[in-house]
């Protein structure tokens, strides 16, 4: 090398631009937070840990809620209505009421159920068979089992069958759903809240973990703007490195999602086998993974953004 | 190339490092800065890489008055200098090939470049051998001359050496002296803070005195000057 060659550059104060200079100044930095998060992998790993600790409780509370209000719809068949007849109604009316009402385009199916199948229904329920075969005189009327199209239209039509002759009292069995839908908003609002809530942990705590990690290589920050480097090109490595950190926390998270709903699935289809149904527990879905690790991705490269650059300032960069 | 103008630096807390000092290095020229400790050698030198900005005065370096440069400008501007410094300043946890790199890893040169440059660099401060020690497992010189590897790298038309010898034997301060003497010959602007009062005489070159903070003689260099 020869000390009488000058720089390239006209202005002296312009940097030496070009995309591939740009590029290779990035591969440095993506680098070297690499190399930094695996110099150190013990202290790496709490981070990671911590921020998946701190993401599984907002997923796996969405991943429940996902499953609860799936279970609401998975039932909707029974979101039939019971419309219960005159004591004095018999076979024959019940019949003719029950094919008129099946004709009408907001009822998917009627299904009559006789005083004595009602009779047989309830005695098998209860275990009352013995008590049944006592009894000489059926107290129960006619039931009409009504499936509508749709859940929506429930309340209109309870009220349209109210008015037919021969109906005694329309029965919505819908409380419980509609208990279930309320109960699934509530915890739905309180997810999101959580899920706020935890956003800002992860932010914080890269944040603070860059905090320390700059703290390690103050030296080496001064030395670097010493020779030349702008706050960039410090400050780069650091954002790699929260997007390290939060991009491995998401994806810790995932596993642990996973692996919770793994040990659950037996015991859901043990609970689902004692209400005859096929309750098996829905996984995470494509974009709820996507949004946890790619958030917690942007959540990590925001807190080292926040940390680094408080710290720049200090040192007046 | 330097020019400082009624230049004063006063730190917070009162302690007035330099007072009025005026003076002009052309381009091309190697002068000594002497003067005992305290006497404000170093805060010349930060003055100049932006360090620290002025409380009173100019310092034009290259045609532009530094104290006014823009944050965004400062990277820049400390490209085209290359500093030594008393205490190496080297980062003991990288090897000595990526310490004499950080200036061409700074502005995105292809690696290829980078490392022709640095064992060209390193080969011309003599550890051509030592590239892949960390900083701690070497010498004092040693250590000072990565620290010069680094400084020269860029090709900086300005050096600035705060004590470079100062924990260098005699021979050793001399052979890098006449280092300098050659960087100088070919081109790059020299100044070097020192107290080695006898090697700076030897050496017949221009030198400032400071003394409380004020420049006190300036001393041109003499005609029958040469290298060592």
């Amino acid at each position: 090398m020869t000390a009488s060659s000058r720089t390239g550059s006209g202005s002296g104060t312009r940097l030496p631009g070009g995309i591939r200079a740009w590029s290779r100044r990035h591969a440095f930095s993506l680098l070297s937070s690499l190399g930094t998060l695996v110099r150190q992998p013990i202290a790496s790993a709490m981070t990671i840990m911590v921020l998946a600790v701190a993401l599984c409780l907002p997923a796996g509370l969405w991943v429940a809620l996902d499953n609860a209000s799936h279970v609401g719809q998975d039932w909707e068949r029974l979101d039939t209505l019971s419309v219960f007849l005159d004591g004095g109604v018999d076979e024959r009316q019940a019949m003719r009421l029950s094919s008129r009402l099946s004709a009408w385009d907001e009822i998917t199916a009627v299904d009559p159920i006789s005083p004595s199948e009602g009779l047989a229904e309830l005695a098998g329920q209860m275990g009352l068979d013995e008590a049944v075969g006592a009894i000489e005189y059926n107290p129960l009327p006619w039931v009409l089992e009504v499936t509508p199209t749709t859940a929506s239209i429930l309340p209109e039509l309870a009220e349209r069958l109210q008015r037919e002759e021969g109906v005694e009292t329309v029965i919505v069995d819908l409380q419980w759903l509609e208990r279930l839908a309320a109960m699934i908003e509530v915890i739905r609002q309180l997810t999101v809240l959580l899920a706020l809530l935890f956003a800002a942990a992860v932010a914080f705590v890269v944040g603070n973990t860059i905090r320390m990690d700059i703290h390690n290589r103050r030296e080496e920050i001064e030395v670097m703007a010493l020779v030349g480097a702008t706050r960039g090109f410090i400050r780069r490595p650091f954002l790699y490195s929260g997007l390290w950190y939060g991009l491995a926390g998401g994806l810790l998270a995932w596993v642990l999602v996973r692996l919770a709903l793994a040990v659950l699935a037996g015991p859901v289809e043990v609970l689902g086998d004692t209400y005859d149904a096929e309750l098996g527990l829905r996984p995470l879905t494509a974009r709820l993974s996507l949004v946890l690790v790619l958030g917690s991705g942007v959540l990590g490269v925001i807190g080292s953004w926040l940390a680094v650059d408080r710290h720049l300032r200090r040192i007046r960069l | 190339m330097v020019v400082f103008e009624h230049v004063a630096k006063r730190y917070p807390g009162g302690i007035q490092a330099l007072k009025d000092v005026t003076f002009c290095l052309n381009k091309g020229e190697l002068a000594f800065l002497t003067g005992h400790s305290g006497a404000g050698k170093s805060t010349l030198l930060r003055l100049i890489a932006l360090l620290e900005r002025p409380s009173r005065g100019q310092v034009i370096f290259d045609g532009r008055n530094v104290g006014k440069t823009a944050r965004r400008h400062i990277p820049g501007l400390r490209r085209r200098i290359g500093i030594i410094f008393q205490d190496h300043r080297l980062l003991s946890d990288r090897r000595v090939f990526d310490n004499v790199a950080l200036p061409l890893v700074i502005a995105g040169a292809p690696y290829p470049e980078i490392r022709r440059r640095v064992r060209a660099v390193l080969d011309k401060v003599g550890l051509q051998d030592k590239e892949r020690m960390y900083p701690p497992m070497l010498s004092g010189g040693e250590q000072q001359r990565v620290g010069i590897a680094r400084a020269i790298i860029g090709k900086p038309p300005l050096i600035l050496a705060d004590e470079p010898t100062g924990n260098l034997d005699p021979e050793l301060s001399a052979d890098l002296m006449r280092f300098f003497l050659q960087l100088n010959e070919l081109g790059t602007t020299v100044l070097i803070a020192s107290h080695d009062l006898d090697l700076i005489r030897r050496l017949r070159r221009r030198v400032l005195v400071l003394r409380d903070g004020q420049l006190v003689d300036d001393v041109p260099a003499r005609m029958e000057a040469s290298a060592g």
